[in-house]
């Protein structure tokens, strides 16, 4: 997968790699089981701390996204989240809050988000669909 | 040698004080630089980021003021301290006429421990002929070979003294490569980097901490994603002219008919709120990169100025 960072968008630079391989694995761009580059190579493509790189990778894992396998690095994880569902539901919660703040600041309404939401996941379903099968 | 705790400072300076004649280089400085950290160190020519590095070496003794590395004195433990680093200063110099192969020998002489995988990789990186004499090498080769010297004694702390400046954008990229990989490649937690440095921007992904030092005095400390969260680039276009209206203490960097552009320090939602009252046609932020905060502090109307 490529990674783009930008260091205009106020965002810290180790969750920009997280937010990153999170939609690669939900667009389906990193499959389950392939390996992320290992540290040293990412970081210096990126020119980015190392620490940076690794403190990225063990959010990762602490969100149950990635997990370490010997021999392979760091592994993209199946639908197998280690989380519990309510601890899920928690952190999605915090994200739909978001949505609906933003939502309401450019006055678009329940309806419209909702049918937005739909598609997004249709968006998304697309992309995985269209890859060819392993 | 001393015991530390793993975070105790690895550099820590107390109201350092350096005179040369009557003139004040470093004038009250304090500088805390944790563990494993890649710490910046910015000024503008002449700010006193040279004369830091040297007490911290024991090129020069502080007029006042505390200095220690690794919890050390540097002057009364000299050896235990320079064992324990390495620095690239902005001039490199080697003796003219010795090979490549016999400074890279005669430098590790000097030292307990010497990476010869690491040197070896280097050299081949950088395309050295080990058979080159020094006086032939160009800047940015004997810049090569200084951080080679460098790396290879696998220095708990690495002083990089203004390392790119005059260096070519290639030779500057594969530095930074380096550092990032080769020196971190073990233990990273206990590789620190200090550099000074006024080319910030090619810096920015490596730096996690930075401080801004103009006068001889720390005029901000900060984390580098912190730095880029707090300080944030307004952008306003309004139907028709704004005029002037309390923008909250933001500081206006260019506002000409309807375009308005502000940089706010850790207010930008009050500010944002403020600009939003006004309905203005488009409202964008953008986070200041390093070097924009640096400008910003020292500019005219900064911090500093």
């Amino acid at each position: 997968m490529r990674f783009q960072l930008n260091f205009k968008s106020g965002k810290p630079v180790y969750l920009q790699l997280v937010d990153q391989v999170k939609a690669a694995a939900a667009s389906g761009a990193v499959r389950p089981g392939e390996a992320l580059p290992s540290i040293r190579p990412l970081a210096e493509e990126l020119r980015v701390n190392r620490n940076t790189v690794a403190k990225a990778y063990s959010e990762l894992e602490s969100q149950g996204v990635i997990e370490t396998a010997a021999g392979k690095g760091s592994v993209v994880r199946g639908q197998n989240s280690p989380l519990k569902k309510a601890a899920r539901l928690d952190l999605l919660t915090h994200a739909i809050d978001e949505a609906v703040i933003q939502a309401h600041h450019l006055q678009v309404g329940k309806a419209d988000c909702l049918r937005l939401t739909e598609d997004r996941f249709d968006a998304f379903q697309h992309k995985r669909d269209r890859l060819p099968q392993p | 040698m001393s015991l530390m705790s793993p975070d105790a400072p690895v550099i820590a300076t107390d109201h350092l004080v350096r005179r040369y004649g009557r003139a004040d280089a470093v004038n009250g400085l304090s500088l805390c630089v944790a563990p494993g950290r890649c710490y910046g160190f910015f000024g503008r020519n002449g700010a006193g980021k040279t004369t830091t590095i040297k007490c911290l070496l024991n090129l020069l003794r502080p007029t006042s003021g505390a200095v220690s590395v690794f919890g050390l004195d540097p002057a009364r433990h000299e050896v235990d301290v320079k064992s324990r680093l390495a620095y690239v200063p902005d001039h490199v110099a080697f003796y003219p006429w010795m090979t490549v192969r016999e400074t890279l020998d005669y430098f590790a002489a000097f030292r307990a421990r010497w990476n010869r995988a690491t040197e070896a990789a280097l050299v081949d990186q950088f395309r050295l002929d080990l058979r080159q004499k020094a006086s032939h090498l160009s800047k940015g080769q004997r810049t090569q070979l200084a951080l080679i010297t460098a790396i290879c004694p696998e220095p708990e702390l690495l002083v990089l003294d203004e390392p790119t400046s005059g260096l070519d954008p290639i030779v500057r990229r594969e530095f930074i490569q380096t550092v990032i990989g080769a020196y971190q490649d073990a233990d990273p937690g206990r590789r620190t980097v200090f550099v000074s440095t006024h080319l910030i921007s090619e810096f920015e992904g490596l730096i996690d901490e930075f401080t801004i030092i103009e006068g001889g005095r720390n005029v901000l400390t900060l984390e580098a994603d912190e730095a880029r969260s707090r300080y944030q680039k307004i952008y306003a276009r309004f139907a028709s002219e704004p005029g002037t209206f309390d923008l909250g203490g933001a500081r206006v960097l260019r506002q000409r008919g309807c375009d308005l552009e502000v940089v706010v320090n850790g207010n930008a939602a009050d500010v944002m709120e403020r600009l939003r009252a006004r309905s203005p046609e488009a409202l964008t932020t953008e986070a200041l990169s390093l070097e924009e905060i640096f400008v910003t502090t020292l500019g005219p109307g900064g911090a500093a100025a």
